[in-house]
């Protein structure tokens, strides 16, 4: 192991970073650092300086225009993570506050009104069952004696759902009744103690507003590559399934594409996989999975086709943040909590705590992230929070430790800046690290610790908790790719050095694609598929694998990306073995300057589509072949989409600058082509299975309305006309539109419907109730069937009798209901049976509680649009179909088999329907004493 | 509004800057050029209070630009960064000192003399902290080119010498350089720092002109003050100088040992070695065995044929003369739980006697004695041995199965 007989120059001070506001946007670029003579033998000849950074590196050109899919989606639909507005507030008001200042306010009052709403029970349960028969929530008045033990709360309710409806504004105030009742029952209406349910809240409220800025929980990524033993197939190991419990070892050949090879094996755990990591220790594959609270190593065997198996489990009090695997010995991981704890974790030995200590090690920090790592000896680990690394030895952990890297001025850190992923770079060389922070990334040796060899200022919108090495043979750069999760950045940092010569940055980073991109190059989408596609591709990234793939001369390096919905997309690089000075012509497609894109509205949603929208609902009822798809949510959305354009201080979702702007280097290869239109397939087979049984809101008008019903109303009816000429007649006087304000002896309404009274029955009764004789007709009517009706009524008792033998006890529910006709059944009538009950009051409750009023019936006659189609009001459907539904009678037709049970029982004296219907079916009926 | 065209502005800015580094990343280095010429106006209306203004930013992207651009060149580079040096006034001495290195790099090493003279010469308002460090760098840079150039001229001098000439102007000219360089260099290596670079001119030109005891002075400082950071090259540095100069054993050995406390992985460790184990004193002969058994922890050591030949070979003394068996016991001890899985496990066997046949016997032996000969990776590599008729691997087996006592008292 051979040290750099020269290190680049630096200054070295001590103590907290002095250098305020992170580095600038552009830090990274135009600098060599420092320089330093080059090659001890070439001192004749002139001495030659190297730089620190911003020297040659290797030049690796993506193959394709986008990020591919490498397996299909993930397919069972995806809950996409929380986002911010769904826990920020977002009053008008509140955006209008906020445009000055970037602080946002979470919505804590909706969170705990939401809990209230969603758990009732958990809310409220005991003093809910104590209190249930004194609040009353009806709308009549309360008899006198019934007031000394209850409360009236309709107009409490009222009062709230009107505060609902003022939400934003700023002149709201608290009704003094609200208040009052707030203030009378804080005390003892909650299950929980308000105050302490409202800490619980808030402070979970806190911790997911902190995992949206950033998330800890996946550093390190859950994807792995294990590579190929023989030629070309590796093994991808995976979390994948609703919750990404699943984990999958899917064998992967990398040819001219890589694909995937016969089925996954697969392992279900009880718990969401945070992290996969992987070491090759003697030719055998070590994968460590982490999930919150369990953690699990798996052996794949160096043979081929050789089945992983699971080897051990340990369970943790606290979430775990950090597995590694060793690359030393086989078995051994190190294993870290977010109480502080590190162990050392060997399949044989078991557990050894190293360390314990809930504080951070170099300063004060509030993250109780941990990691760990292994280092150069087998036996010393490196053990890191916030604030820095230690590296301690695990036969006497107490003792022998030193600091590896400390935030601080030794590695010239910013104030601020926090260790976000360290890694052991041990395949590249033996004693290097790298230390990713959100500001830079820095490239230790430990054996010159404190100062890091290199360090870069890597620019990127979210901190990289993802890292992948592909070491480089003797001569070559050694490949590091950075990964962020919720931006999907990928950069490529190439750099050499470390054993003869010192560490350098060898060419410019480089950008990769990431998943989102290939959106532009996905078939185009319905606007609400093409929103959930969106949403499924820039879900934040989870991890990140790279293989390096040998095809003879020609290298290229496999970029695997995972991200948090389960779906794995790749990329190719390939090496460009001379290396041109000038940039290849593939991206010098430059935009004339008058189209310069800075100015082109964010791509994303169409904002036409609100507008469109409305007048597809006009037009609903006039397209009678149309599936509409009526999707309220959808629109909630398009509307925050556009808020989100409108307000640039809200967190965006990764959104590459380039996406529209850049001239596309080239349009995905066939074959991509054809895995995209797979994969898209897919995706909305998903979609589409999983919208049929959860969406509500989709529904096909064909079913309520027939053609016809549909095309009745085409034209506007003379009525409309008619209207339609008064109203503008009006307007042209300006004055009252006489007819409506006091209707003449006989309104037009019911003119135009008395023609129609010899048609049937039911218009006939429609048009005289609503003259208002309707009594009279039913006299009428009742009278000229008497003899008819006491004819039919024998016949059916004598029915019944016949029939008692085979009742079924199921048919009792209706009983109550008969009982009541059978007693005017006995009484036999001779007086004229009284007319229909004309309390609706009374009679929709009986109905309810007999059955539901026949389907049949109800579309036929009642259904609303019939009922509009005849001028009826809305506001007096209603009363209208509980009157038809109590007093439906049959037509003259002797056998009809749409009278419900309720007509029959509430008309006691008329000629029932369902005498018919008791011949088809057993008599409903109770067995009662004595009959 | 005004205030609506600023943020207008800032946002058109910003979106610009998002482009320039987006084409950058993507190496496309025309189409950054491009923006980067809108980018400029911004320098116009510069209202911003942040520490890294826009000019900055244009200074660093439109220099990694230039590197890269293939229409690139030094004269074009050279006039950029001279407007640079003038609309950035805060970073002056940066972007000198970055000029440098692009010149220096560029093998210009005359202009980029030039830059720094006059970089050295700036003087403007109250130094910051930053620039303080920057113009002591800068310094040092001018002592390291004055250094050069003084080498340059004593090879001169030395090749003439040889003919029996004299040149006195060019004496002249070295000496003149030498005094340059000295006193700048010597400016910058009492700041705590890595100066390595620095440190190896300097001492080449005292010793040159003979004064080691300033060089050894200062080598022991950069070495052993505490408020440098502990690079192990100090250690090394010092160890060479004391080993040019003849020093005793002792002194090179109290060197050594230092540096094997801080890196008991550094490739030295081998010399040091062989020199403890030449060593009369027992003291020495065991540290020796620690040494190279603490070498041989590391994982960049694994298939060092070097180190385990050694280690073999005093194990072996250790075995025959059947004294100091503890000195093995001792180190064991602490590593018989991973050593052998970590050096000595049929997959390594394996490969071992694949890859190279002379560290597998050299493992072999020293597996057989911390083993046995029941040891998975010596029965592996003897068996292969005799089976390819080498005939150390037979001696090797006899050797083994003779002191298979040795075994027992070492793991016991």
């Amino acid at each position: 192991m051979e040290f750099p007989d020269t290190l680049f120059p630096s200054y070295f001070g001590t103590g907290p970073p002095r250098e305020e506001g992170g580095p600038g946007p552009a830090a990274g670029w135009g600098e060599h650092g420092q320089v330093l003579e080059a090659g001890p033998g070439r001192r004749q000849a002139g001495t030659v300086f190297m730089p620190h950074r911003g020297g040659m590196g290797e030049s690796w050109k993506p193959t394709d225009a986008a990020a591919i899919p490498l397996l299909p989606p993930n397919i069972t639909y995806w809950i996409p993570s929380l986002e911010p507005q769904d826990i920020l507030y977002r009053g008008v008001l509140c955006r209008k506050l906020r445009t000055g200042r970037s602080a946002s306010t979470l919505d804590f009052t909706k969170q705990l009104g939401h809990f209230f709403v969603d758990h009732p029970e958990d809310a409220f349960g005991s003093m809910g069952q104590l209190l249930h028969q004194n609040f009353f929530l009806g709308n009549s008045t309360l008899k006198k004696q019934a007031r000394n033990s209850t409360i009236r709360m309709t107009g409490l309710m009222e009062e709230i759902s009107r505060l609902e409806a003022r939400r934003g504004c700023p002149q709201k105030r608290l009704v003094p009744r609200l208040r009052w009742f707030s203030h009378l029952c804080r005390d003892w209406l909650f299950e929980v103690p308000l105050g302490l349910l409202a800490d619980c809240v808030h402070e979970e409220l806190l911790l997911q507003w902190a995992n949206l800025l950033f998330d800890d929980s996946c550093t390190g990524g859950a994807l792995a590559w294990l590579p190929p033993r023989d030629q070309c197939t590796g093994c991808l190991v995976y979390p994948g399934g609703q919750s990404m419990n699943r984990l999958y070892f899917q064998d992967v050949v990398l040819k001219e594409l890589p694909r995937a090879q016969a089925s996954p094996a697969q392992f279900e755990l009880n718990g969401r996989i945070r992290q996969v990591a992987a070491a090759r220790v003697d030719g055998e594959d070590f994968v460590g999975v982490r999930s919150d609270y369990h953690c699990g190593v798996w052996r794949v065997p160096g043979r081929m086709g050789a089945a992983p198996t699971p080897l051990q489990v340990i369970r943790t009090d606290v979430p775990a943040t950090c597995l590694t695997v060793s690359p030393h010995l086989p078995g051994e991981l190190a294993v870290c909590t977010q109480s502080g704890a590190i162990y050392l974790w060997s399949t044989e030995m078991g557990l050894q705590r190293l360390r314990h200590d809930t504080q951070t090690m170099f300063f004060r920090d509030h993250s109780s992230w941990r990691w760990s790592d292994f280092t150069a000896h087998p036996r010393v680990l490196s053990c890191a929070d916030r604030t820095g690394l230690q590296c301690l030895d695990a036969r006497a952990p107490e003792r022998c430790h030193f600091d590896l890297f400390k935030v601080g001025q030794e590695a010239g850190c910013q104030q601020g800046e926090r260790v976000v992923l360290p890694m052991y770079l041990g395949r590249a060389h033996p004693s290097q690290h790298l230390v990713t922070t959100q500001f830079s990334v820095y490239v230790l040796d430990e054996r010159l610790p404190m100062v890091p060899v290199l360090k870069w200022a890597h620019m990127m919108q979210d901190p990289p908790v993802f890292s992948h090495l592909t070491p480089g043979g003797p001569g070559r750069s050694h490949k590091v790719l950075l990964g962020a999760s919720r931006t999907q950045e990928l950069l490529l940092l190439q750099y050499q050095g470390g054993s003869q010569s010192a560490c350098q940055l060898a060419g410019p980073p480089q950008k990769l694609h990431s998943i989102a991109g290939c959106l532009q190059y996905l078939p185009t989408q319905l606007p609400h598929h093409h929103h959930l596609l969106q949403q499924r591709l820039v879900a934040p990234a989870a991890g990140l694998a790279t293989a390096l793939q040998e095809d003879g001369p020609q290298e290229s390096l496999l970029v695997f990306q995972l991200s948090d919905a389960g779906d794995i997309f790749y990329q190719k690089l390939t090496h460009e073995a001379v290396e041109p000075p000038a940039p290849t012509v593939m991206d010098e497609a430059t935009v004339a300057p008058g189209s310069s894109p800075l100015f082109e509205t964010p791509t994303g949603s169409p904002l036409g589509l609100g507008s469109a929208e409305e007048e597809e609902e006009e037009q609903t009822f006039y397209l009678s072949n149309l599936e509409v798809i009526i999707n309220e949510e959808e629109d909630e959305e398009e509307v925050g989409d556009a808020g989100t354009a409108a307000a640039p201080e809200e967190p965006k979702p990764p959104q590459e600058p380039s996406a529209s702007s850049q001239p596309s280097p080239a349009v995905p290869s066939p074959a991509a082509a054809l895995r995209y239109r797979r994969w898209l397939k897919e995706f909305c087979k998903g979609c589409r299975e999983y919208s049929q049984h959860t969406w509500p809101p989709t529904f096909s008008q064909k079913r309520i309305f027939t053609r016809r019903e549909l095309e009745m109303p085409a034209g506007p009816s003379t009525l409309h006309q008619q209207a339609r000429q008064q109203l503008r007649q009006a307007m042209q006087e300006g004055g009252h539109i006489q007819c409506w304000d006091t209707p003449p002896s006989q309104p037009p309404l019911l003119q135009l419907l008395e023609p129609s009274e010899g048609l049937d029955d039911l218009s006939a009764r429609l048009t005289k109730a609503w003259s208002e004789d309707w009594c009279q007709w039913w006299e009428e009517r009742s009278s000229s069937n008497m003899a008819q009706r006491q004819q039919a009524l024998r016949e059916r008792r004598q029915r019944q009798k016949r029939a008692r033998g085979r009742r079924s006890l199921s048919a009792s529910f209706t009983s109550s209901l008969t009982y009541q006709s059978e007693l005017s059944e006995l009484s036999d009538a001779p007086q004229p049976s009284p007319p229909p009950p004309l309390s609706p009051t009374v009679l929709p409750r009986e109905i309810a509680s007999s059955s539901p009023p026949s389907p049949a019936l109800d579309e036929a006659l009642l259904s609303s649009q019939s009922l509009r189609c005849r001028g009826i009001p809305k506001e007096r459907r209603k009363t209208l179909r509980d009157y038809l539904s109590v007093c439906a009678e049959g037509p003259p037709e002797p056998v009809e088999p749409l009278g419900s049970q309720a007509s029959e029982a509430c008309i006691p004296s008329s000629q029932s329907l369902s005498q018919a219907s008791c011949t088809s079916q057993p008599r409903r009926k109770r067995p009662r004493m004595g009959f | 509004s005004r205030r609506d065209h600023k943020s207008d502005f800032t946002k058109s800015k910003e979106a610009c800057l998002r482009y320039i580094q987006d084409a950058m990343l993507r190496q496309q280095w025309k189409r950054a050029a491009e923006f980067l010429t809108y980018y400029i106006e911004s320098l116009e209306k510069d209202f911003s209070r942040e520490s890294v203004g826009p000019s900055e930013m244009i200074w660093r992207m439109g220099a990694e630009i230039l590197w890269h651009h293939s229409d690139g060149s030094v004269k074009e580079f050279n006039s950029f960064i001279e407007q640079m040096k003038t609309s950035g006034l805060k970073r002056y001495l940066k972007i000198c000192l970055e000029h440098t290195f692009y010149l220096l790099c560029n093998g210009l090493i005359d202009e980029a003399y030039q830059v720094l003279s006059l970089a050295e010469s700036w003087r403007f308002g109250e130094q910051t902290a930053i620039q303080d460090k920057e113009k002591k760098l800068i310094q040092a840079y001018r002592g390291l080119l004055d250094y050069y150039r003084w080498r340059k001229q004593k090879n001169i001098l030395l090749e003439h010498g040889q003919d029996g000439f004299e040149d006195l102007a060019v004496e002249q000219e070295m000496h003149n350089c030498f005094r340059k360089a000295a006193v700048s260099l010597q400016e910058i290596i009492k700041i705590p720092g890595v100066w390595d670079l620095f440190v190896k001119c300097y001492v080449d030109l005292l010793e040159f002109y003979g004064d080691h005891n300033e060089a050894h002075q200062v080598l022991n400082e950069y070495a052993y003050n505490s408020k440098f950071p502990a690079n192990p090259n100090a250690h090394v540095y010092l160890y060479q100088f004391l080993k040019r100069h003849g020093e005793s054993k002792k002194s090179l050995i109290s060197a050594l040992k230092i540096l094997h406390d801080i890196v008991p992985s550094h490739e030295l460790m081998i010399e040091f070695n062989t020199m403890l184990q030449k060593s009369k004193k027992r003291k020495k002969r065991q540290l020796g065995l620690e040494v190279i058994f603490a070498a041989l922890d590391y994982a960049g050591w694994k298939e060092n044929l070097k180190a385990w030949s050694c280690l073999a070979r005093q194990m072996k003394q250790i075995v025959i003369s059947e004294k100091h068996l503890d000195w093995i016991k001792q180190e064991w001890s602490s590593r018989k739980d991973w050593w052998p899985a970590f050096h000595f496990s049929r997959y390594l066997a394996k490969r071992n006697w694949q890859e190279n046949e002379s560290l597998s016997y050299e493992k072999a032996v020293v597996a057989g004695i911390l083993l046995g000969k029941d040891c998975k990776y010596f029965k592996h590599v003897s068996r292969q041995g005799c089976k390819a008729q080498v005939k150390r691997f037979r001696m090797l087996k006899k050797f083994v199965s003779k002191h298979s006592s040795v075994y027992l008292r070492i793991s016991g």
